[in-house]
């Protein structure tokens, strides 16, 4: 049933047990996997909902009317980006997998991280300048 | 390597799609309160999302039906995260065509 597949891998000494389908990779791999997927969508879902806040709860800043949607709406992009990326990165993960391929790095922390600082630095300037004013 | 009972990942998977489910419900109740309509289309992805993850292990015998299901959630989050971000740029849910210009005054 997976022969085509198979006779695109050349080699399946990486089979895990399955009696069938060895380039299928084993259920809890695929399973993980899965489940960090749906992590980072959760992520990019909390994502949305602190820029709507930040957007649409928070009093406007003195002096910086557009302070909000600064910070905000790169948020909410920033959700919208994680879950695209994350699917991009099931895919590779899956291919890797069933290759018996060692798994690609996930871009994913660094991007979230160095996003959320930046915001951070903005939201200090943003703060300082409507201090200011 | 140990012969673990993938049942065990089946059930934190599909728990996994419920809080995956759950997400979008606060997301959906975040703009309810302003945009009750807005916010009714989010909370409505709740359950497409739910039946999503009911198929999780179904699919062991069609495999390529995996990546349509994750490729949905994909599609609904960002979705979600346009109209979200419509709605904060312009305080409420696309009304017209005007409100998705850029540069709205």
């Amino acid at each position: 049933m997976e022969e085509r597949r198979a006779a695109r891998d050349g080699h399946d000494d990486h089979d895990r047990g399955s009696s069938h389908a060895p380039t299928e990779p084993d259920a809890r791999f695929t399973l993980a996997n899965e489940r960090t997927f749906l992590a980072w969508n959760r992520t990019a879902l909390a994502l949305v909902v602190a820029g709507l806040g930040i957007a649409q709860l928070l009093p406007p800043f003195p002096g910086v009317p557009w302070g909000r949607h600064a910070l905000g709406i790169p948020l909410i992009a920033l959700g919208a980006a994680v879950s695209v990326i994350s699917y991009a990165e099931w895919r590779r993960t899956q291919a890797a997998l069933r290759r018996g391929a060692p798994l690609p790095r996930s871009v994913l922390p660094r991007v979230l991280a160095g996003t959320i600082a930046g915001i951070a630095a903005l939201s200090a300037a943003v703060l300082l300048v409507s201090a200011s004013r | 390597m140990e012969q673990l009972d993938p049942g065990l990942a089946r059930e934190r998977t599909k728990l996994a799609w419920a809080r995956t489910a759950i997400a979008f419900t606060a997301v959906g109740g975040a703009i309810l309160k302003k945009e009750p309509v807005a916010g009714l289309i989010v909370l409505a992805m709740t359950p497409l999302i739910w039946g999503l993850g009911r198929f999780v292990g179904h699919t062991a015998g069609r495999p390529e039906l995996q990546p349509r299901r994750l490729l949905a959630v994909t599609v609904t989050v960002v979705a979600v995260s346009l109209l979200a971000m419509v709605i904060a740029f312009v305080g409420h849910p696309p009304t017209s065509l005007r409100d998705l210009l850029p540069l709205h005054g």
